[in-house]
C-alpha cells in the first residue's frame, strides 16, 4: 500500500486570466501588498476548494510498465535563467532524460499549494538520491513564476535543500514577458490576487500542477493536488523507463 | 477481471416496454464536480444551461444560456446571455476543465463538442473552439459527458460510430482539444454512461444507458420495439483509474446513471439510481477493496414507472435528492446511514423534471425539464424550464422560475454554475466590524 499522504483538499487555483498582462507587477505590488492599512487575507480568499477533509490515498499502485501513459500534449523548449543566473533553455536543463516539473513561487504559503509539491519532489529527490540507476534518468526541475521576487539567489538558497548529489534544478525565466508563453504551453494558468482597487496582494492563485515528461518533451502525466504523491511519480517514470523507444 | 455476473442483455424489456423513456441526467451539481477541479463555494453568480434547440422556436439551434442566479444582482431569475452554436445537435451534457477556465458541451446526435471560454467574461461566455473529428478520434458516437482530469477531459461515451449501438467506452481529450486516446468499455459490460473518480482509492465507477439507435428514437416508436428495448445497460464497472483497466462488474439491473460518490472523507461508496427499474443503490467498498452493489431503496412506486434520472448528493452526505421526469418530482432521502436511506420530503417541480444540480453550501437547488428532445412529454406536458428553490432541510421554497417555451430558448439541459469573483482573482470586501 502506497504510505498514506496526507494532503489536504484545499488547494491553490488558478481561475482568471492567465498572467495578467501589466507590467506593473512583480516588485511594485510585492511592495505594496506589504501595506499595513490592507486587511488580512482570509483563507477563502486565497485558497480554493477541491473536497473535504485529507487526501489520503489507499490503494495499491498498478505494476510499473503495465500500463499506458499516453501523450497528452508535446511542449516547446523555452528559455530560463537558472539558480547561477546564468540563461539557458529549460530543454538544456532536462538534458536527455526524463523530468518532472512543477511550477511554484517560492513565498507561496499555502499549505496545500506549492510546498505540497515541493515537498512531493523532495521525497521523490531523496529516493531518486537513493537509486542512482534511475537518478540518471530522470530531471527534477521546478520553475518559479515569480522571477521578481524567486531571483537567482533565491533559487540557489531553494537548492540547496536538495538530496547529496541530486541534480534537481530550480529556474525561473528572465521576466514575465518570457515567462508566458512557457507557462501557456504547460496550460500552467497563474493569476494575480488583487484588492478592489487592483493593488496585488503578492499572493498568486493557480492550480497546482506537476508534469511528467519523457525525453521528447511529451507531455506523459500531469497530477494535481488529488493525485500527487511521491510513489505514484516513481511509478510512472519507471513505466516510462520500461518503455520500449518509440 | 472479476465479474459478478453476466446480465442478460434483455432483462428489461419487460420493464423497459412500461417506462421508456429512459433516463437522462447530469453531473453539474456543485457538489459532484471532478476533485481535481475547484470548487464554487459561496453564492453562484450564474447558472449556465445547455439547452436544445428546438425547430420554430426562436432560432432553432442549441444554446448555452446564462441565467442570473444572485439574488443582489438586478439580472436575477432573469436570462443574462444566450450564445446560439448554430443547428441542433441533441445538446445533452458538458463539463469544466480542470482551471474551470473553459466550459465543454456537447452533443449526443453528431458528436459535436463546444469549447466555451467562461473566464473572460462569465456573464456572457464565448464560443471559442468546435471540435468536429469526435467519431473520428474516438470510433465512439455520443459524447455524454466531461469530467474533468489534470490537463485533459474524460469523455465518456453512449454509443459507438461503427453500429450506433449500446457498445462504447471513454475517451480524453487535452485541454488544447487534441485527442488522446480512447478505452473501451468490458465486453461483458459494453454500456456506458457516467464515470467518477474517486482518487482516494484510485477507483473510477461507470454506468451504463443505451446506444444511439435508441436514444434519439422517439420514446413510443421505441417502446414498441421489444428487440431495441432489449438494448438498456444493466452493469457498472468499476475501474483501476490509474491503469484505466476494468476490475469488476457488478450486476446494477436497470439503466444505471448518475454516479454520486460521497464526498466525506471514511465515506468509501456512492449512490446510483437505476431509471428503469426505480433503484436506489449503494456501491461500497469492501476491506478487501472490491465493490459490492445493493439496492438500498425502492424511488417512488416502481411499478409505476417514475423513472428516476438525475441524482445530487450534499456535500455532508446527507441528503439524496432524486428527480423522476414521468412524475416531475424530487424526492429528498436522508442517506445519513447510507444502508437505510428514508425520504424526508417529496414534491412536485412540474410536469416533467430531468436535472437537479445543489450549490455546495446545499442551501439552493435548481432543476431543469428536458430528458432528450424525442423523449420529452409533449402538449401541455411538455413545459420547459429552469426553476430555482431554497433547501432548508426539511423543505423547497421556490426562488424563481424562467419557462423556456414562452423565452423561445429551447429545452433546458444541462446546469453549470459560474461566480465573477471567482474569475475576477479579487479579494472581496471585508465588511466593516
Amino acid at each position: 500500500m502506497i504510505a498514506a499522504l496526507a494532503l489536504a483538499m484545499a488547494g491553490l487555483l488558478s481561475a482568471g486570466s492567465a498572467f495578467a498582462a501589466d507590467g506593473r507587477d512583480a516588485a511594485q505590488g510585492a511592495a505594496q501588498h506589504a501595506a499595513k492599512d490592507r486587511p488580512p487575507l482570509r483563507h477563502g480568499d486565497v485558497s480554493y476548494t477541491f473536497g473535504i477533509g485529507a487526501f489520503t490515498p489507499s490503494y495499491t499502485l498498478p505494476a510499473a510498465g503495465s500500463y499506458e501513459l499516453p501523450t497528452i500534449d508535446t511542449v516547446a523548449d523555452h528559455a530560463v535563467v537558472d539558480s547561477s543566473g546564468k540563461e539557458t533553455t529549460l530543454s538544456k536543463v532536462i538534458g536527455n532524460r526524463l523530468a518532472v516539473v512543477s511550477f511554484i513561487y517560492g513565498t507561496c504559503g499555502e499549505a496545500t499549494g506549492c510546498p505540497m509539491s515541493t515537498a512531493v519532489l523532495h521525497r521523490l529527490d531523496a529516493k531518486l538520491a537513493a537509486d542512482p540507476a534511475i537518478a540518471r534518468d530522470v530531471a527534477l526541475v521546478t520553475v518559479s513564476f515569480d522571477p521578481a521576487r524567486d531571483t537567482p539567489e533565491r533559487l540557489a538558497e531553494m537548492q540547496k535543500q536538495r538530496a547529496s548529489g541530486s541534480s534537481w534544478q530550480f529556474v525561473t525565466a528572465r521576466d514575465e514577458a518570457a515567462l508566458r508563453p512557457l507557462l501557456d504551453d504547460f496550460g500552467q494558468s497563474v493569476s494575480r490576487l488583487r484588492y478592489a482597487d487592483g493593488t496585488w496582494t503578492g499572493v498568486y492563485r493557480h492550480v497546482l500542477k506537476v508534469f511528467l515528461l519523457d525525453r521528447d518533451a511529451r507531455v506523459r502525466n500531469v497530477y494535481s493536488v488529488g493525485f500527487l504523491h511521491t510513489d505514484l511519480v516513481l511509478n510512472d517514470l519507471e513505466t516510462l523507463r520500461l518503455e520500449k523507444p518509440r | 477481471m472479476h465479474t459478478n455476473r453476466l446480465i442478460p442483455r434483455h432483462a428489461f424489456a419487460m420493464s423497459c416496454a412500461l417506462l421508456l423513456a429512459a433516463a437522462f441526467g447530469a453531473h453539474a451539481d456543485e457538489t459532484c464536480m471532478s476533485p481535481f477541479m475547484p470548487k464554487l463555494t459561496g453564492q453562484e453568480d450564474y447558472v449556465y444551461v445547455w439547452t436544445l434547440g428546438v425547430e420554430g422556436l426562436g432560432d432553432g439551434s442549441d444554446k448555452l444560456v446564462t441565467v442570473g442566479a444572485n439574488p443582489k444582482s438586478p439580472d436575477y431569475g432573469k436570462v443574462v446571455s444566450s450564445t446560439s452554436v448554430g443547428g441542433r445537435h441533441e445538446a445533452h451534457h458538458g463539463g469544466f476543465t480542470d482551471d474551470r477556465r473553459q466550459l465543454w458541451l456537447a452533443g449526443l446526435d453528431d458528436g459535436a463538442i463546444f469549447v466555451f471560454d467562461v473566464a473572460a467574461d462569465p456573464a456572457k461566455p464565448k464560443l471559442v473552439k468546435t471540435i468536429t473529428s469526435f467519431e473520428k478520434d474516438t470510433e465512439l458516437a455520443g459524447p455524454h459527458g466531461f469530467y474533468a482530469l489534470p490537463g485533459r477531459m474524460l469523455v465518456p461515451g453512449l454509443s459507438n460510430a461503427k453500429d450506433r449501438d449500446g457498445r462504447t467506452g471513454i475517451a480524453e481529450y487535452g485541454n488544447d482539444g487534441k485527442f488522446v486516446r480512447m478505452s473501451w468499455m468490458p465486453k461483458d459490460a459494453p454500456y456506458g454512461y457516467d464515470a467518477r473518480v474517486q482518487p482516494r482509492l484510485n477507483r473510477m465507477l461507470t454506468s451504463s444507458f443505451t446506444g444511439w439507435k435508441n436514444y434519439m428514437r422517439p420514446l413510443g416508436e421505441l417502446m414498441g420495439d421489444a428487440e431495441a428495448m432489449k438494448n438498456f445497460g444493466n452493469a457498472m464497472v468499476v475501474w483501476d483509474f490509474h491503469a484505466r483497466k476494468p476490475l469488476q462488474v457488478l450486476e446494477v439491473p436497470g439503466a444505471p446513471l448518475e454516479i454520486r460518490w460521497a464526498l466525506q472523507p471514511d465515506h468509501n461508496y456512492a449512490f446510483t439510481a437505476s431509471a428503469l427499474t426505480s433503484k436506489l443503490w449503494l456501491v461500497e467498498a469492501a476491506k478487501d477493496g472490491t465493490f459490492k452493489a445493493t439496492a438500498v431503496a425502492d424511488i417512488g412506486d416502481p411499478s409505476k414507472t417514475p423513472l428516476p434520472v438525475d441524482i445530487s448528493l450534499s456535500a455532508d452526505d446527507r441528503f439524496l435528492f432524486v428527480a423522476t421526469f414521468m412524475e416531475g418530482k424530487v424526492r429528498v432521502f436522508d442517506v445519513s446511514d447510507p444502508h437505510h436511506p428514508k425520504v424526508v420530503h417529496e414534491q412536485v417541480i412540474g410536469r416533467q423534471v430531468n436535472m437537479v444540480s445543489q450549490s455546495w453550501d446545499g442551501e439552493r437547488v435548481y432543476f431543469t425539464s428536458s430528458l432528450l428532445a424525442n423523449w420529452d412529454k409533449t402538449g401541455e406536458d411538455n413545459e420547459q424550464f429552469i426553476k430555482g428553490y431554497r433547501w432548508d432541510g426539511k423543505t423547497l421554497a421556490p426562488l424563481f422560475a424562467i419557462d423556456f417555451n414562452a423565452a423561445k430558448l429551447g429545452r433546458p439541459h444541462h446546469m453549470h454554475f459560474g461566480q465573477k469573483s471567482f474569475y475576477a482573482n479579487q479579494v472581496e470586501a471585508v465588511p466593516a466590524t
